[in-house]
């Protein structure tokens, strides 16, 4: 009996409790899409959300009854703010209904702001339980206001899933995976140093512009778009990229890879000058080809052609890297699980003195349907 | 005080009338009580029946041209010389009231003397067999059973026709002394479970039995369970392939419907048409009723708990959709449910209550101008409307109507506990559900079997139907008397040596 009390009474506590736990329905709040910060200089940034507005077409639901749409009408707000500032507690007091983060799909920084550093923001990220891991973060060559808030783009869809969906497909094929996950692990973890792509406005539309490469929490330098297939290529694997070769001026051929794998072996990892060896499989398919350039019995030529300038090409990348002492494709990583007792605190030094070796074996299995 | 006043006298039909002359005074003042003295040449008798309850046609014809013949001399003679079987003789008074009021005929020789013959008479009354109305089905046998307890052993019997095949009757309700009858398969079906059974029903107190529900009500573990632990069918091949596994069926008179106990809940999900079509079929509808019935019972408090507290769920290109559909709608997402599930309700309940040539109209004021108007005034979202509609159509998948009562009502707690704290609401709803089936027993045996506890073997003729070949093993959970259905090993082993080319 006295059992059946507890329970009851138990039950009414979460009945009556029931509101005083605070809701969110879906069409009484504003729910963030998009954030962007431009950083203006002294600690300061212009901050900008933007929020999705679906009931602008007029709701077919209720047909002229007379009922006014309750959804959100807010388009977009911005301001100023110091840097690392949660802009949706920023914006809350200008929202026409409560501001939610919990379906953010995009964050934009502006180059000063990545040259300056991110590591107000990205602590306040790791620290916030609302905000999806799975949204993308990326650069702007230029300003993020104007990119988030500007009205003169192609399409009508609302701009935060128009670069995400730009981003995610691309990162299927010649970028590597970037999300938030993926940079919070790369700028936490040790020997290894995070990325994002760049996207740029480009009159009444957005491109993708290569990867922005980053000293812990500083942007440091970028690559293009080709190059991006030779550093995602060392990375991970995949396929689906596409390499555009010129192996002789003017004349170009593009592969397409089916299969790209990737394996390190690392020798001497403890020495001054650690040896690392990548080993890269791909199989392809030519896309494109210059008249004449390609055939079934060529192909083998090619094929060593490709390989020799993929090798000089990703040595000339890891190069580039060590120079500027940043390891995005986490080679410090793979010397460290390769080496027994790996000395971790000499190791930026001898990252530069580090010897890269890089053999790949391309396969082309096909030239196309009338080869 | 009205508390203290007297209460009736009470009737208790179990101990009989003192003697004969009082049972016939007091039916007397019935008009459909007979009871005369025939005079004949060469034998006199009294002759007492209640003509309502008797074949008439059958006295005439049969039993009183041999009564009034002069072969008679005295009621030994009049016992061997009609024509009929099972004539009682005897001076009880128990089974004299109790026939007479059954429709047996009562002959005695003296008006006063209890000494009498008993002869059976009951006019048969009822429907035809016919199809089966609820437990439709689009193959296999078309037959149901009837209100006619006799008529529904023998449909079953005929499906089983061997001597192991037994049949024992009681009556239950002290006024109503219904007829019940236990079947089942000696040597197959569990001893424990034919006592258990026979005690509960030896052991009710009620007045008045009607159907086979109410008794499945009346016998079951968890009287407060919403789920129903006794499967209840109105096909005689059910019966008699339950009966096959060592299953006990139980008939009331007067009722359509036979029990089958004791009963997992799988089974009430299972449709007979399973086994009439192949096993890749029969396996993927089973699992097709299944998803149907969680997302059912689950569909409307998720609706609930995601637009309440759970936006972050909404894949980003139905948020569009759901936003624009709700924008116009006043109300919180419960209030909004609520109101298209109790809506829902009122339509089916209106509809079973309904003489059928009402009954179309129902469709057409529900269907269209509740819907599409209560989207239109801006009251429901369109989302919702299918949302509800599908669940609704779901939740009639389960061939069972009992099972699809519970199905129905059990969407409401989950509603309730969505809006109360959301997903983690319905979890704990979920649990709570979990933890009541996990307790439940039918008659004694675990109510969710071949999931808790886990049995492998019964697995094969629960959430998918294997092959019949390899459904050698009668359920584990029955323990019935002989495990084995049919010898596996003989079953499978190659028959012949040459196997010839597929034209050959």
């Amino acid at each position: 009996m006295k059992r059946k009390i507890t329970l009851t009474s138990l039950f009414l506590c979460f009945i009556f409790l029931a509101g005083c736990i605070p809701t969110s329905i879906i069409d009484d709040i504003l729910i963030i899409e998009g954030e962007g910060y431009d950083y203006i200089g002294n600690g300061k940034v212009i901050g900008t959300i933007t929020m999705p507005n679906f009931v602008q077409s007029g709701n077919q639901g209720s047909q002229g009854a007379g009922m006014p749409t309750t959804a959100s009408m807010i388009r977009n707000l911005s301001g100023k703010t110091y840097d690392g500032k949660s802009l949706v507690d920023k914006f809350q007091s200008e929202g026409q209904r409560v501001i939610r983060p919990g379906k953010i799909r995009l964050i934009l920084y502006n180059k000063r702001l990545a040259k300056h550093g991110l590591a107000k923001q990205l602590t306040f990220r790791n620290r916030d339980p609302d905000v999806p891991r799975d949204l993308n973060l990326a650069i702007v060559d230029g300003s993020c206001k104007e990119l988030l808030t500007s009205e003169n783009y192609q399409t009508q869809i609302p701009i935060a899933r128009y670069v995400q969906d730009m981003i995610i497909h691309n990162n299927e094929q010649n970028y590597p995976d970037s999300d938030l996950s993926t940079f919070l692990y790369a700028y936490y973890g040790t020997y290894m140093d995070p990325f994002m792509p760049i996207i740029r406005k480009k009159d009444d539309h957005i491109e993708m512009r290569g990867l922005a490469l980053f000293k812990r929490d500083k942007y440091v330098m970028s690559i293009s778009e080709n190059k991006a297939f030779i550093f995602k290529m060392l990375y991970q694997n995949f396929n689906q990229g596409v390499y555009d070769f010129q192996f002789a001026p003017g004349k170009h051929i593009a592969l397409r890879n089916v299969h790209t794998s990737v394996s390190y072996n690392v020798r001497n990892g403890n020495s001054t000058s650690p040896e690392i060896f990548a080993k890269v499989k791909i199989i392809g398919q030519v896309r494109q080809a210059y008249p004449g350039s390609i055939s079934k019995a060529t192909a083998p030529r090619m094929e060593r052609k490709l390989e020799r300038d993929l090798a000089y090409q990703a040595k000339k990348l890891v190069h580039q890297l060590q120079k500027k002492g940043i390891d995005p494709l986490q080679l410090g990583d793979q010397v460290r699980s390769f080496t027994y007792h790996f000395d971790g605190k000499s190791w930026p030094e001898r990252y530069r003195q580090a010897h890269f070796h890089c053999k790949i074996s391309v396969k082309i299995q096909q030239t196309g349907i009338s080869s | 005080m009205f508390w203290k006043k007297k209460r009736l006298d009470q009737v208790d039909p179990d101990t009989p009338v003192k003697t004969i002359a009082d049972l016939i005074n007091q039916l007397k003042s019935n008009p459909d009580f007979t009871h005369f003295k025939h005079k004949g040449e060469t034998f006199t008798c009294w002759v007492s029946f209640i003509q309502t309850m008797v074949d008439v046609d059958y006295i005439h014809r049969d039993i009183f041209p041999v009564l009034y013949s002069n072969r008679v001399h005295n009621i030994a003679d009049a016992q061997a010389t009609l024509p009929v079987e099972k004539i009682i003789r005897t001076k009880d008074m128990a089974v004299i009231q109790s026939k007479l009021l059954e429709g047996f005929i009562i002959i005695q020789e003296n008006e006063n003397r209890p000494d009498c013959l008993v002869i059976p008479s009951i006019k048969a009354q009822g429907r035809q067999v016919d199809q089966p109305e609820i437990e439709t089905s689009i193959i296999g046998p078309r037959e149901s059973f009837i209100e006619s307890i006799d008529a529904n052993i023998n449909l079953v019997r005929k499906r089983i026709p061997i001597p192991q095949f037994s049949v024992e009757e009681m009556r239950v309700g002290k006024m109503s002394r219904t007829r019940v009858c236990i079947l089942y398969v000696e040597g197959i079906a569990n001893k424990e479970n034919l006592n258990t059974i026979k005690q509960r029903i030896t052991d009710l107190e009620i007045v008045n039995l009607i159907d086979a529900t109410n008794l499945a009500l009346l016998i079951a573990d968890n009287s407060n369970s919403i789920f129903p632990q006794f499967l209840d069918t109105e096909r005689p091949d059910r019966v008699a392939g339950a009966m096959c596994e060592g299953k006990i069926a139980v008939v009331v008179d007067g009722s359509p419907t036979a029990l089958i106990l004791p009963s997992t809940i799988v089974e009430f999900f299972a449709a007979y048409d399973d086994y009439f079509l192949a096993w890749p079929i029969a396996s993927s509808y089973r699992l097709l009723r299944l998803f149907a019935i969680a997302f059912s019972a689950a569909s409307s408090a998720l609706y609930v708990a995601v637009l309440t507290y759970h936006y972050q769920l909404v894949p980003k290109d139905l948020m569009g959709t759901l936003i624009v559909s709700r924008s116009s709608v006043p109300y919180d997402p419960i209030i909004e449910v609520l109101l298209l599930e109790i809506m829902i309700e009122l339509l089916r309940e209106a509809g079973a209550r309904l003489p059928t040539k009402v009954g179309q109209t129902i469709g057409i004021v529900g269907g269209i101008v509740i819907g599409t108007a209560s989207v239109q005034a801006g009251v429901t979202s369109n989302i919702l409307l299918i949302i509800i509609a599908m669940s609704a159509l779901a939740a009639f998948i389960t061939p069972n109507y009992r099972m699809a009562t519970t199905i129905r009502f059990i969407r409401f707690p989950f509603i309730i506990s969505a809006q109360i704290l959301g997903l983690l609401g319905v979890a704990l709803c979920f649990m709570a559900f979990v933890c009541h089936l996990i307790k439940l027993t039918s008659l004694g045996r675990p109510f969710i079997e071949p999931i808790y506890p886990v049995r492998v073997t019964d697995l094969k003729d629960a959430y998918i139907r294997l092959p019949l070949n390899q459904q050698t093993m009668r359920p584990l959970f029955l323990r019935s008397g002989d495990a084995h259905r049919s010898n596996q090993k003989r079953l499978l082993a190659k028959k012949g040596k040459h196997s010839p080319d597929i034209d050959e």
